[in-house]
């Protein structure tokens, strides 16, 4: 299972692109595998705001619906059509094409809450989350 | 039998971990929710040949020279129309009308039954017929769950799968086994039952075999693979297939409050025999209308409907979706649902309420997906 190096993570899947000022959002490799076959998404509308560890919307596959929470404090300037209309597609690329919203970032990310990837590797081979 | 908190396994546990199966609780049950993917082995099952482990299963023999009549009284339909080797769905009912379970009777003999039920009821079953059955003279009830495993082999090529299975003298009995019929085969030298039924709206079979013959009689059938295409198949996709083909779950579509013709299976219930329990109460309702019917429906909105979900038409809330899901075969998303009387009628657009959001959904005609039981 891949979990690229460049990203972050938080403790409830979700992984974030941090550049400057905006940022991208999806859920990880391995939420992914954890749920199966994703079979909806549902997302905020552009210039929606949320703070940091608010739900943003939810995941959905055969069995389970999963809320989605903001790594960060933001504004969503962009929703990822392509997720919704084939959230299947989540499925092979959860990464690159997977992007689920992309964030105007507010303040300064306190980067302290979000995991690198290898602390994130580790975090769930641990099995206790 | 399920009892307390212990988590309980079949005979197969062992099989299902080596297959790197998803396992999950269910009914008091460690149980196998998907091997592959739930879509995935949805369309297998549809297009070609799966195998389930429905161990947890209970069943319940009746046997005795009375055990005929003593099946009457308990059991909505009429165990009059059966013949030595055949079966048909039935259902308990409180005296007030509402469901204890939902089962399938067979009749092996005339005077020897076997009653298969919902693994979560089995406790609650076996003591309500235990209770009943002591009214009767010459009726002995005995609960055998933990003496048989249970294999349902489901698909178009099922036939095939399971005739590696039958011995050259049980061949023609098995190929003109009909929809619900029961027949005695021997699998490897033990005695077992083979039943042409299932759960999936597919042509299938359940086969009812001794623990001990349980994991060879699996391996023997996944052998079929190169020729039937069949591979293990999940809870999560005899849920979706289950509920393509509008066959009810109990816990989710009925319940100990939802009488048989609310839930959609007046079909079933043979109002005009003589005397069962619950027939006093369900002939007041016939009379006065039931409060409640059930429905099938589809999205027309994007949107999954789930279980519990409340359905709202012109702005009033007139009822509850009791399963829901994708449908994989169908295409798109819907289930069933309890819609209380005059509030709705077919092909109406009704709202489902997911997680504080209407979508707009259309009531249809039922089944969603046309069973293929009978070919």
């Amino acid at each position: 299972m891949e979990f690229p190096v460049g990203l972050k993570y938080t403790k409830d899947h979700e992984w974030i692109e941090l550049s400057s000022g905006v940022a991208k959002v999806g859920v990880t490799a391995f939420a992914i595998d954890q749920l199966g076959d994703i079979v909806h998404v549902d997302l905020p509308k552009v210039g929606d705001s949320f703070e940091a560890g608010a739900a943003f919307g939810t995941i959905e596959s055969t069995k389970t619906v999963s809320d989605l929470y903001m790594p960060v404090a933001g504004k969503v300037v962009e929703v990822n059509k392509a997720a919704t209309d084939n959230p299947e597609s989540l499925q092979s690329d959860p990464y690159k094409n997977g992007w689920l919203v992309k964030l105007e970032v507010k303040g300064t990310p306190t980067a302290g809450s979000l995991l690198d990837a290898s602390a994130y590797e580790a975090f769930v081979a641990d099995g206790s989350h | 039998m399920a009892s307390g908190t212990e988590v309980l396994t079949t005979p197969l546990v062992a099989v299902h971990k080596s297959l790197k199966a998803k396992m999950v609780p269910f009914g008091g049950w460690l149980m196998p929710v998907s091997y592959t993917t739930v879509l995935q082995e949805h369309k297998a099952v549809r297009e070609a040949c799966g195998i389930f482990d429905v161990s947890h299963m209970g069943e319940v023999m009746v046997t005795g020279a009375n055990a005929a009549a003593f099946l009457q009284h308990l059991t909505i339909n009429d165990i009059e129309k059966l013949k030595d080797g055949s079966g048909q769905y039935s259902a308990m009912l409180h005296e007030h009308g509402g469901m204890i379970d939902d089962l399938i009777v067979y009749r092996l003999k005339a005077d020897k039954y076997l009653l298969c039920v919902n693994a979560s009821n089995t406790a609650k079953d076996f003591a309500w017929i235990d209770k009943q059955a002591r009214k009767f003279s010459e009726v002995q009830v005995a609960d055998e769950s933990n003496l048989w495993s249970q294999l349902a082999v489901q698909g178009p090529a099922s036939a095939k799968a399971v005739e590696a299975l039958i011995g050259a003298t049980d061949l023609a009995q098995f190929r003109s086994l009909q929809y619900m019929d029961i027949m005695n085969l021997k699998l490897f030298g033990k005695a077992a039952l083979l039943a042409r039924t299932g759960y999936t709206g597919e042509h299938g079979y359940e086969i009812y075999l001794p623990n001990e013959v349980a994991e060879k009689t699996w391996a023997a059938l996944l052998e079929t693979q190169p020729v039937t295409g069949i591979q293990p198949i999940g809870l999560g996709a005899r849920d979706t297939l289950r509920l393509e083909a509008c066959y009810l779950l109990y816990g989710n579509d009925m319940n100990d409050e939802v009488s048989p013709l609310e839930a959609g299976i007046g079909w079933a219930t043979r109002l005009t025999k003589a005397d069962f329990i619950g027939r006093a109460a369900l002939v007041q309702q016939k009379e006065a209308g039931p409060k409640r019917s059930q429905f099938a429906f589809v999205m027309v909105e994007d949107g999954i409907p789930r279980s519990g979900m409340d359905l709202y038409r012109n702005g009033e809330k007139i009822g509850v979706v009791t399963s829901g899901s994708v449908l994989p075969t169908v295409g798109g998303a819907g289930g069933m649902a309890l819609i209380a009387r005059g509030k709705a009628n077919l092909n109406d657009e009704v709202e489902v309420d997911i997680r504080g959001k209407r979508k707009l959904a259309r009531l249809v005609q039922k089944p969603l997906y046309k069973a293929k039981v009978k070919g």
